[in-house]
C-alpha cells in the first residue's frame, strides 16, 4: 500500500461543514497550514481557495494579515488566536486584514481547536467583517 | 483469502418472505486466511450463523468491529464461540474518549439488555482498541481508519498475499461534498479503499431516498459507485441494505447499479449487491472464484 495521504477524518468533516456555511471560515491543519477556506471567506479575501491552494501560515499572514493598526503583519507567534489554538483553547480577536485586491477590513475572528482521538488535528477559524452589515 | 457474507442488511434485521434472497441478517463478513484462521468483520446478527458453522479451533478468533451501533454488535451474544471455554476471542473496535471498548460493549452485554455480563462469558475474551493505524494478525495486515459516520467508526482494510478486502459498511463520504469533485486526500476512507481487490461498501439508500437521510451516516447508490470507481476497486460489493428494501426492490437496484457502474467506465461483472452466504476467493489481487449461495433460503434451525 502507498503511504497514507489521507487527511484526518476530523479535518475532512470540518471542511465539509465549512464548505456548506455562509460564515467566512478557514481550516488549518495541525502544522498551522491553511488547508481550506470557504467561498464566503474567499469573497472577503478576494481570492478563491481554488486559486490559492494550501497556504503556509507565513504565506497567509504575509498575504492577508492580520496587520497592526499601522499596517505591519502581526507575527504568527504573537497572534492571540494562534496562541490560544496552540494551547488547545478557543481564541477570539479583532484584527485588520487585507484582501487580495488591497481592500482593508476589520474582522472579528474566533478559532476553535479540532481535537480528535489522535489529539490536536487543527482548527476552524471563523471571521466576521465588522465593517460590513450582517447578511 | 476467502470471503463469506453472513449478513448484509443495515440498521435492523429484516427477516421475512420479502428478504429471503438477499437475507435479513445485519452486518457480518467472514474472512478465512491462508493459515485457516478466521477474521470476522462486524458482529451483526449474521454472526450467529457463522458461529454455528465454525468448527472449534485453537486459534484465536478476531472480530473487527467498525463501530458499536446495535446492528454491528447484536450478534455477539449469540455467537457460539463466546460460550465455549476453550475459545479465545479478540474483539477489536474504535477507541472513544468516553470509555473503554470493553465498557462500551459491556453496556449491551449486561442487564437489563442481556442475562449475563461480559465477565461471565465462558470464552477467553479480550478487547483491543484499534488505536494503531496498522497491525498484523497472522498472515493478514490490518489497516484501520476513522471514516465519516455518526460516532467513532472505523473502516478496515485487510491485506493478504497481494489481495485486499476493504470493509466500510457504514459510510457517508459524500456528506456536504460532491464525491466526484473532491480531491482524493479529502475523501473519507479513500486510502483504505484504494485499489482494493474487493471493496465492501455502504449503499443503503437509493439516490431518491438519500436527500431525506442526509447526515444519517450512509451512502447513496451514486456515492457508493463513485467511491468504488475513484478508488479503483477491482470488485465492489454494495452492502448494508436498507431494511425496507425487499428482494424485488434490490433486484431492480442491482440492475440500475450495474448499468450506472458501466456508465462510469466499469465492467458489469465488477459490481453487485451483497447477498447472504455469498462467497469469494481472492488470490494475487484478483477475485478467482465466485460462489453464489446454493440456496438463498436460510437453513432450517440456523436462523
Amino acid at each position: 500500500m502507498e503511504p497514507s495521504l489521507q487527511r484526518p477524518i476530523e479535518l475532512i468533516l470540518a471542511r465539509n461543514l465549512l464548505s456548506s456555511l455562509s460564515t467566512p471560515a478557514f481550516l488549518a491543519n495541525g502544522s498551522g497550514e491553511i488547508i481550506f477556506f470557504n467561498e464566503a471567506a474567499g469573497s472577503i479575501l478576494g481570492q478563491r481557495f481554488e486559486e490559492t491552494g494550501t497556504l503556509s501560515a507565513e504565506e497567509w499572514t504575509r498575504t492577508f494579515g492580520p496587520f497592526t493598526e499601522d499596517g505591519q503583519p502581526i507575527p504568527l507567534d504573537e497572534q492571540p488566536v494562534t496562541m490560544a489554538l496552540r494551547a488547545n483553547r478557543p481564541g477570539h480577536a479583532v484584527y485588520g486584514i487585507r484582501s487580495h485586491g488591497g481592500a482593508e477590513h476589520t474582522i472579528e475572528t474566533s478559532g476553535l481547536p479540532i481535537v480528535g482521538t489522535d489529539g490536536f488535528q487543527g482548527a476552524m477559524v471563523f471571521f466576521w467583517p465588522v465593517d460590513r452589515a450582517p447578511e | 483469502m476467502k470471503v463469506k457474507v453472513w449478513g448484509a442488511r443495515g440498521s435492523i434485521p429484516a427477516p421475512g418472505p420479502e428478504s429471503t434472497r438477499y437475507g435479513g441478517n445485519t452486518s457480518c463478513v467472514q474472512l478465512t486466511l491462508p493459515d485457516d484462521s478466521t477474521l470476522v468483520l462486524d458482529a451483526g446478527t449474521g454472526i450467529r450463523n457463522l458461529g454455528i458453522a465454525l468448527h472449534p479451533t485453537n486459534q484465536p478468533l478476531h472480530i473487527l468491529l467498525t463501530h458499536l451501533h446495535l446492528d454491528h454488535i447484536q450478534g455477539l451474544m449469540f455467537f457460539a464461540p463466546v460460550f465455549r471455554s476453550d475459545s479465545e476471542v479478540v474483539i477489536w473496535g474504535p477507541a472513544s474518549p468516553e470509555s473503554s471498548l470493553r465498557d462500551r460493549i459491556g453496556r449491551y452485554i449486561s442487564a437489563p439488555l442481556t442475562p449475563i455480563d461480559v465477565r461471565e462469558l465462558p470464552c477467553d475474551v479480550s478487547f483491543q482498541e484499534a488505536d494503531s493505524p496498522e497491525w498484523q494478525i497472522g498472515p493478514a495486515r490490518i489497516q484501520a481508519a476513522s471514516v465519516a459516520h455518526r460516532g467513532p467508526t472505523l473502516g478496515y482494510r485487510v491485506e493478504v498475499e497481494g489481495s485486499s478486502v476493504c470493509y466500510i459498511p457504514d459510510h457517508e463520504p459524500g456528506l456536504g461534498a460532491s464525491l466526484a469533485d473532491l480531491e482524493e486526500d479529502w475523501i473519507s476512507g479513500f486510502d483504505l479503499a484504494r485499489d482494493a481487490t474487493l471493496l465492501i461498501h455502504d449503499s443503503q439508500y437509493t439516490d431518491d431516498e438519500y436527500p431525506e437521510h442526509v447526515g444519517w451516516g450512509h451512502s447513496s447508490l451514486s456515492d457508493a459507485l463513485v467511491m468504488g470507481r475513484r478508488a479503483g476497486a477491482e470488485r465492489l460489493l454494495l452492502f448494508h441494505h436498507d431494511p425496507l428494501h425487499s428482494d424485488d426492490f434490490l433486484d431492480a437496484l442491482s440492475g440500475e447499479a450495474t448499468a450506472r457502474w458501466q456508465d462510469l467506465g466499469g465492467r458489469p461483472d465488477q459490481v453487485e449487491l451483497a447477498t447472504e452466504r455469498r462467497e469469494f476467493e481472492l488470490r494475487n489481487g484478483a477475485v478467482v472464484t465466485n460462489n453464489r449461495p446454493e440456496s438463498p433460503q436460510p437453513r432450517l434451525g440456523a436462523q
